[in-house]
């Protein structure tokens, strides 16, 4: 059923974003504050 | 007769654990956002914790500028991913999304995010109560809000190399200005020198969020957040729902009165206005209405969820 | 009873939120009472003017902004040496008369001869106290990403590098070779980083002029990591940079320095001798007051290398 298939999705999609190096990306904006884009300035 | 009993007495343990689960709501608020702002000692020491735990996102909307956040934002993520000249799309952070929407709707919204902590907080305080029944339209602003400032904006609009601001965070985020600009500030001369035009327009909004949170049930989470606008979505199809034995409900309406997100619990339980806060759970005098948790086992439960 | 508990509690509540509103706005200070006994005294003194400057400066942003443009469009040093500045302003507004309004013209000039008075009592305070200044500069009221030793002013760590192209550097030989240096703290996918990227390889031509220099620290090509530095590079040719960007191990004590900054961008200015003059300038250099602050510490850093 469908639940299923959705965490399937979820756990493939995770999985894609990481090889593709979007998690390293996260990291590297969540380390670093770009002033701008959290508002200040 | 033996059959009918164990449903009944399953029944019973459902809805005593999930009376349980709603009286200590709050103390599991309060634990999740501590679990999701570990680094304490950054508020004094200023700085921001910048270990490999931020590659990983949080439920909740807990800025990554907060000086003690351990995990990154779903929705600062997303724009940070999609506004990169790289990307225009992000499957991290989509696909954490459908986990934990499907795993736990708005459940997070209800327990583990801490601004909306802060909102079940800002309406203990003393003031005039309004209903915001009549202004159900409204709900559906945060579906634009996530559309346009966290997928569309970030993509569509660039600079001359490719590069989008992440809309949401830069001009709306009340949560950025109040874990992040205000406690770096406070401690940071540098940063405080740096604070202009863009943080006096969030600090009125971050005003506005808070006055209305006073005198309104969680407006935030009712009309503008774009993550409890996704979680919303996943609602109908999460493992985690709110069930109403039709046997034991008589229709007396306690639960839809106890309801602060104005849903309708006889009628559509997980409504993706649902918060699964658990009020209608502890309101309902025949013990009707329980938390569920599970894959729909039979056609019954699947009918269920293409109804509600 | 009920009723005006409720009532207090939501006008103190509002109350606050006025305040809070308040307490981002520009600092106001009162006039220093009386002549400053010792140092202290004249470090505090020394501030408040500062801050009255400021204050000057910031009442009419866009106007002192024009008369930021008139000054480079005029190419002008940006301060002679002995020259008040003041004085400075007083030129560039009389250069500059035609693009300003009768009343615009009045404030401004009403503003420089305010900084020019200022500018005479620093100048006298300086006399007095030598080194006030650089104490008042020096001195910071919060945790900076490196604890600034409010008495000595403070080295930019040693380093021994690369530039992207390969080319080696050495930290100390760079800034004794240039008047000054002013060094961007920038990452590839900070976008106001990547904004000013312009504005910044326009002042080191003009710096060049002068015998000064821009030089850029990309946080994600410490360690010479290929992939970053391929992008840096690529992303610094489109945007038409052509400043030193250098890259140096993450555990060196430079390198420790710049893991240590956490909000980008951040600026510091760096004299001959290799001392960081005044605050760094965190955030885009993008509004009158930081760019008016930058040329300061150029200023600064350019009187302390002769």
């Amino acid at each position: 059923m469908f639940q299923v298939a959705l965490l399937i999705l979820g756990v493939s999609m995770v999985g894609i974003g990481v090889m593709r190096g979007e998690a390293d990306l996260v990291l590297g904006k969540a380390i670093r504050l770009c002033l701008e884009c959290v508002g200040i300035g | 007769m033996d059959n009918k009993n164990i449903v009944k007495n399953t029944d019973n343990n459902l809805n005593k654990k999930s009376k349980l689960l709603a009286r200590f709501r709050g103390g599991i608020q309060a634990a999740a956002t501590l679990v999701s702002n570990i680094n304490l000692p950054n508020f004094v020491k200023g700085g921001i914790y910048q270990g490999s735990g931020k590659a990983v996102c949080v439920p909740g909307l807990n800025c990554y500028s907060c000086p003690a956040a351990s995990g990154a934002c779903p929705i600062g993520s997303f724009q940070a991913v999609v506004g990169s000249s790289k990307f225009s799309f992000s499957y991290y952070i989509t696909g954490f999304l459908i986990l934990m929407g499907v795993l736990l709707g708005r459940f997070i919204c209800g327990f583990l995010c801490p601004f909306g902590w802060l909102q079940d907080l800002l309406h203990k305080i003393p003031g005039p109560k309004f209903s915001t029944e009549k202004l159900r339209a409204l709900t559906y602003v945060k579906y634009v809000v996530l559309v346009l400032t966290v997928v569309l904006l970030p993509v569509l609009v660039v600079n001359d190399v490719g590069m989008g601001d992440p809309f949401f965070c830069k001009y709306i985020c009340p949560q950025g200005v109040l874990e992040g600009a205000i406690p770096l500030s406070a401690v940071n001369s540098g940063i405080r020198a740096a604070l202009g035009t863009l943080f006096t327009r969030k600090m009125i909004i971050l005003a506005a969020v808070i006055i209305l949170g006073v005198l309104f049930y969680r407006p935030f989470c009712k009309w503008i957040c774009p993550l409890g606008a996704f979680y919303g979505l996943m609602n109908r199809v999460s493992l985690l729902g709110i069930k109403v034995n039709e046997h034991r409900c008589v229709s007396c309406g306690k639960c839809a009165k106890a309801c602060k997100m104005d849903v309708d619990v006889t009628r559509s339980p997980n409504s993706a206005e649902c918060i699964r806060c658990g009020k209608c759970v502890s309101a309902c005098p025949t013990d009707a209405v329980s938390f569920s948790y599970g894959f729909a086992k039979d056609t019954k439960d699947i009918k269920e969820i293409k109804e509600s | 009873m009920k009723t005006t508990i409720k009532k207090m509690l939501t006008i103190m509540l509002a109350a606050f939120m006025v305040l809070s509103l308040a307490a981002c706005g520009t600092k106001t200070s009162d006039n220093g009472s009386g002549d400053p006994q010792n140092m202290d005294e004249a470090v505090e003194m020394y501030k408040k003017l500062m801050d009255q400057e400021n204050e000057i400066l910031s009442q009419n942003k866009e106007l002192w902004e024009k008369v930021f443009m008139a000054a480079n469009k005029r190419d002008m040093t940006l301060q002679e040496d002995g020259k008040n500045y003041g004085d400075f302003l007083l030129d560039t507004i009389e250069f500059a008369k035609d693009d300003f309004t009768d009343k615009e013209y009045k404030i401004l000039k009403e503003g420089a001869e305010k900084i020019k008075e200022l500018e005479d009592q620093l100048a006298a305070l300086e006399e007095k106290f030598p080194g006030v200044g650089e104490k008042a500069n020096g001195n910071t009221s919060g945790t900076q990403s490196v604890p600034a030793d409010s008495v000595n002013s403070q080295k930019f760590p040693a380093f021994d590098g690369k530039t992207l192209d390969g080319k080696k550097v050495d930290g100390e030989k760079l800034f004794s070779g240039n008047k000054v240096t002013v060094v961007n703290f920038w990452f590839t996918t900070c976008k106001p980083c990547v904004g000013e990227l312009g504005y910044l390889e326009k002042l080191n031509s003009k710096l060049a002029k002068q015998g000064g220099e821009v030089i850029g620290i990309n946080s994600y090509t410490l360690d010479g990591d290929k992939t970053t530095i391929k992008e840096a590079k690529e992303l610094l040719a489109k945007k038409g940079v052509t400043y030193k960007n250098v890259w140096f191990k993450s555990d060196s004590e430079a390198g420790k320095f710049t893991e240590g900054i956490y909000s980008f961008p951040t600026t510091y200015v760096v004299d001959q001798n290799g001392n960081i003059v005044g605050d760094p300038i965190v955030g885009g250099i993008t509004s009158a007051e930081q760019k008016e602050a930058l040329s300061k510490l150029i200023d600064k850093a350019m009187k302390n290398s002769n």
